[in-house]
């Protein structure tokens, strides 16, 4: 997959593209929206990350550039800004998803997966991930051909854990990405483990294999 | 009281006093001219009796003389000078006493004191005095009337710009978008008060407006750095070569992070629902958004062993979907946060209320609850779910309120 980064604050564009670079993804970056037009005008994406408030105008340009010149990359959102008409006119310029920050980059890439998957799998819902097969249409597991059952919130869990396979993901992101604001960080972290024993022993049941490894207290990986 | 009344009350006073005073003056000076021109006159008739004495050398006969009454009386002890002096005066002819004016002088003649008295009525004089007794008295009335009328109408015509204002101070809400209206007057003190308010409404709306944008953009400046510290921690957590105690550290910036961005969020919330830039409104039914949320919470009131029971009743509603859903998971949330190990959880839906009832231990302190950065002590939310909660009542005219019954927790929204 080849990402273009298009945001203005270096630090966190800095962290993006470590993270997307470590996990495969071929990145590539900009600052203003001069560059990003230019960039967008000589090559071509899978995905673009697209922040609204760039210091020499607002990112719905490059929406605009990419729609007049019937291109396809997928577009993901990030902006301060949480507000409705900013994501509904976002959203109906042709971008795919609208993410409000701060944000993890756990959730980012998991997004930004989805986002990719829709784009260039569009007739394939299969996503595998080593012994692990799951039907995204269908919302099925199969794991070494067994079917297993899980629960919305684990299997919502699962297919973020295989968009994040190999990165320490805090308890934090996963809180956040299962519950958003709607309880309180603390008690959402016991259900967290709890989730994650379930899907720890599924998995293991039918793979004979432990995928999620704990990080300290911090949180978790999964191989 | 009333300006008005207060002026009215005023002049009506002073009014009869100088009137009070006027008509005694006058009184006084009629009488003093009257009895000036009678005295005058009683001076002549003596003169004339006088007269009459010297060139006849006998006293006249005592006789009722248009009016006058002289008499003659024999006296030992003779007057000095001549004395005038009030007294009654018999109307022979119809037998009444009237008051009167007489003079009093002594007579010698052959060598006899006499005493001759001359009396003369008043009633002609007196009856002028009361004529002007009675018309300073009805002027007096004539006047009070007129002022009183005068002062309600004419009064309350020149002060109704200053009403205007009033009425338009009572009704100033900063966060309104309509100014004060000035009232066209040509009355320079209004005209005054006019600006003085236009110019302070405006300026104070100008610093409400700067200040709740000051709010917005900080909240929003601040939500960048939050990202980059929150990416940065999602990186730094990436290398395994972390002790345990740093990774600890690093939870608790991230709960910080957390923390710090819910706040801005919730700050965010507040504002756009003080601004009413939330309006998408629709008609839909609220008990939907309570079944959602029980859906999504059940998870958590159960781990805390809590019994959850709800009576709900179809009702719809207009506002905004986002906001109603908010409202309720702040009050869902709050009944579950501070309910007690094994407690309960009434949420009760109908026409007129929504509630949500939960066990406690003790009565919290109403006044504080839904203002701004107040929690309890054991509670490590933002301290703005409730006054949330009672912003978005507010937009939409519902009304918020707190009980302690029974060990219960009662939070009340009024449609």
């Amino acid at each position: 997959m080849k990402l273009l980064i298009i945001e203005d604050e270096p630090g966190l564009r800095e962290g993006i593209e470590k993270y997307f670079t470590e996990a495969g993804v071929l990145c590539e970056s900009c600052g203003t929206l001069d560059s990003a037009i230019s960039k967008i005008s000589l090559y071509d994406y899978d995905c673009i990350l697209l922040d609204i408030g760039l210091p020499d105008g607002e990112g719905f340009a490059v929406l605009e550039h990419l729609k007049a010149n019937g291109k396809n990359e997928g577009v993901l959102i990030i902006s301060a800004r949480n507000s409705l008409d900013t994501k509904i006119k976002g959203l109906n310029l042709g971008a795919d998803d609208y993410l409000i920050k701060p944000f993890h980059l756990a959730e980012l890439k998991a997004r930004i997966d989805a986002i990719y998957r829709r784009k260039a799998f569009n007739t394939n819902n299969l996503l595998v991930h080593d012994l692990i097969n799951i039907d995204l249409a269908a919302r099925e597991v199969k794991v070494n051909s067994i079917d297993l059952i899980f629960t919305r919130k684990e299997y919502d869990m699962l297919l973020y854990f295989i968009a994040n396979k190999g990165k320490v993901i805090s308890k934090n992101a996963i809180a956040e990405h299962l519950w958003g604001d709607e309880i309180d960080l603390a008690d959402s972290f016991d259900f967290i483990y709890t989730h994650i024993k379930n899907i720890r022993k599924k998995l293991m049941e039918a793979a004979h294999k432990d995928y999620i490894k704990a990080i300290y207290g911090v949180g978790y990986k999964f191989i | 009281m009333k300006l008005t009344r207060r002026y009215n009350r005023a002049t009506l006073i002073i009014t009869v006093i100088v009137l009070l005073i006027a008509g005694t003056a006058y009184y006084t000076f009629i009488n003093y001219i009257v009895n000036k021109q009678l005295d005058h006159d009683l001076m002549e008739e003596l003169t004339e009796i006088r007269d009459f004495v010297k060139t006849n050398q006998r006293l006249p006969l005592p006789l009722d003389f248009e009016g006058d009454q002289t008499a003659f009386t024999l006296t030992n002890e003779p007057v000095a000078g001549i004395n005038f002096y009030d007294t009654p005066y018999h109307k022979k002819r119809n037998n009444k006493t009237e008051p009167g004016r007489a003079v009093q002088t002594s007579i010698t003649l052959r060598g006899k004191s006499y005493l001759a008295e001359v009396a003369i009525s008043k009633e002609a004089s007196e009856n002028i005095t009361q004529l002007v007794i009675g018309i300073t008295i009805l002027l007096t009335a004539f006047l009070l009337v007129i002022l009183s009328l005068t002062n309600r109408y004419v009064f309350s015509g020149i002060w109704q710009p200053f009403y205007s204002i009033l009425q338009q101070l009572k009704a100033f809400n900063v966060a309104d978008t309509n100014n004060i209206k000035s009232y066209d007057t040509n009355i320079d003190e209004f005209k005054e008060l006019n600006d003085a308010v236009s110019v302070m409404s405006t300026r104070v709306k100008t610093d409400y407006q700067n200040l709740k944008a000051f709010t917005e953009n900080a909240s929003h400046e601040m939500l960048t750095p939050i990202a980059v510290i929150t990416s940065k921690l999602d990186t730094l957590i990436q290398d395994e070569q972390l002790k345990a105690d740093q990774f600890a550290q690093i939870n608790g910036i991230y709960t910080a992070a957390n923390k710090l961005s819910r706040l801005n969020q919730s700050l965010l919330l507040l504002v756009k629902i003080d601004n009413d830039l939330i309006d998408d409104k629709s008609t839909f039914n609220i008990k939907e958004v309570i079944l959602e949320k029980e859906h999504q919470l059940q998870e958590l009131a159960q781990s805390k062993g809590i019994e959850l029971i709800d009576l709900l009743e179809d009702k719809p509603i207009t506002a905004s979907r986002y906001l109603i859903e908010i409202l309720v998971n702040n009050l869902f949330n709050n009944a579950i946060k501070h309910n007690l190990p094994q407690g309960k959880l009434y949420i009760r839906l109908t026409q007129r209320a929504l509630t949500f009832q939960n066990s406690g231990a003790v009565k919290l302190n109403d006044q504080e609850i839904f203002e701004r950065f107040k929690r309890g002590a054991n509670s490590d939310g933002t301290g703005l779910g409730l006054t949330i909660a009672k912003n978005i009542c507010t937009q939409y005219g519902y009304k918020l309120t707190y009980n302690f019954e029974d060990n219960m927790h009662l939070f009340s929204v009024m449609f």
